[in-house]
């Protein structure tokens, strides 16, 4: 996982160093949110919550697959296929410690302007 | 400083704008928190648990009133036991819980979502044991020891109607407004819960010499099946505003 890094590195480690780029993006972290939530979440409802093309949701989930965070089911209801994503233990970790730094931010952000 | 955490909010890649387009983290975790209620919300089938429970609760009453043992002594005293109402919760509690289960995941799966049903499954399992096991306990205990000749605490009675099928659906119920984090569902319960273990007189009657002790037995269990009933209508109609 890459880390996403400020311009100068400070001699403790700020809380954006630890940021994962793969987590650390509105959509994906929009979409891990969902499929945590659901536990399980078809396509269509992600695209609908979250205001994607089916192309642009696409994109995000293969990026998140790849990294191993979520898995993708295929499948059918009928003749309709279905496509259900589910969130691996590797995905709920990286939420959670996404959620971690994000709180971890905000604290560093009230201690600066305190 | 916000505005330097800001630039990494620009996404990378490709753009995407579902999310609102702030730096800011606080803002962030409030648009992951909308998102987790809007999905909660989306996977709510509480009028329909209501409506089960309602429906067994009805079920429940022609039961009563036909297996219970009455025996009048010529004193004017009645003994009773309601062994119907045993023998009719025993199954029929697990199999309302599988239903309303059941409902759930099918609703959520045809909303596009899974559900989040294993707790209360869990709870309703539990609650299924409770009951017989507190009237086992209690049988076995007085068929050892004499009935007290006072009469008995009052906190004896709202334990006694807690383990009780309307006191299980109760903390059932505050089980599903948990996990719904449904705070309407839980206000509700709450009432419910009040009337049940303190107003309604659920394992005696209102022991009225109006009533017959069948009927007297009957009402309490109407009125609790037509506040759920009601309930479910509430909740029903209240889901349907909000979408």
């Amino acid at each position: 996982m890459t880390a996403v890094t400020g311009a100068e590195e400070p001699e403790l480690a700020h809380p954006v160093t630890g940021l994962d780029e793969v987590v650390h993006q509105r959509v994906r972290l929009g979409i891990l949110t969902i499929t945590h939530e659901a536990r399980r979440v078809e396509f269509g409802y992600l695209r609908s919550q979250l205001e994607l093309t089916a192309g642009n949701l696409s994109k995000h989930l293969s990026v998140l697959e790849e990294a191993g965070l979520i898995g993708v089911e295929k499948g059918y209801e009928g003749r309709r296929g279905r496509t259900w994503i589910t969130l691996t233990p590797a995905g709920v970790t990286a939420l959670n410690e996404e959620i971690g730094r994000l709180k971890q931010l905000i604290a560093r952000v009230e201690t600066t302007d305190g | 400083m916000l505005a330097q955490i800001g630039l990494l909010w620009k996404p990378i890649g490709m753009t995407a704008n579902s999310l609102p387009a702030a730096g800011d983290p606080r803002r962030l975790l409030s648009d992951m928190r909308t998102l987790s209620q809007r999905v909660r919300a989306d996977q709510r089938m509480t009028w329909v648990a209501l409506l089960v429970l309602a429906a067994a609760t009805f079920a429940a009453i022609p039961f009563d009133w036909f297996g219970m043992d009455v025996t009048c002594l010529p004193d004017g005293g009645c003994q009773f036991a309601r062994d119907g109402m045993l023998y009719y919760w025993i199954p029929a509690m697990p199999l309302m819980y599988a239903a309303i289960a059941f409902l759930y995941l099918r609703a959520a799966r045809a909303r596009g979502l899974g559900g989040r049903v294993l707790p209360y499954a869990i709870t309703g399992a539990v609650t299924t044991l409770v009951f017989p096991a507190a009237w086992l306990a209690v049988t076995t205990y007085f068929s050892n020891h004499p009935y007290p000749d006072q009469p008995l605490p009052y906190w004896w009675f709202v334990l006694d109607r807690l383990v009780m099928p309307w006191g299980m659906i109760g903390v059932t119920l505050l089980v599903l407004a948990w996990l719904e984090r449904n705070v309407a569902l839980l206000a509700f319960t709450v009432g419910y819960l009040a009337l049940v273990l303190l107003v309604l007189p659920m394992n005696y009657g209102f022991s009225s010499g109006f009533f017959s002790i069948r009927a007297a037995m009957a009402v309490p269990q109407l009125i609790v099946g037509v506040v759920l009933l009601l309930a479910a209508f509430g909740f029903r109609a209240a889901g349907r505003r909000r979408r």
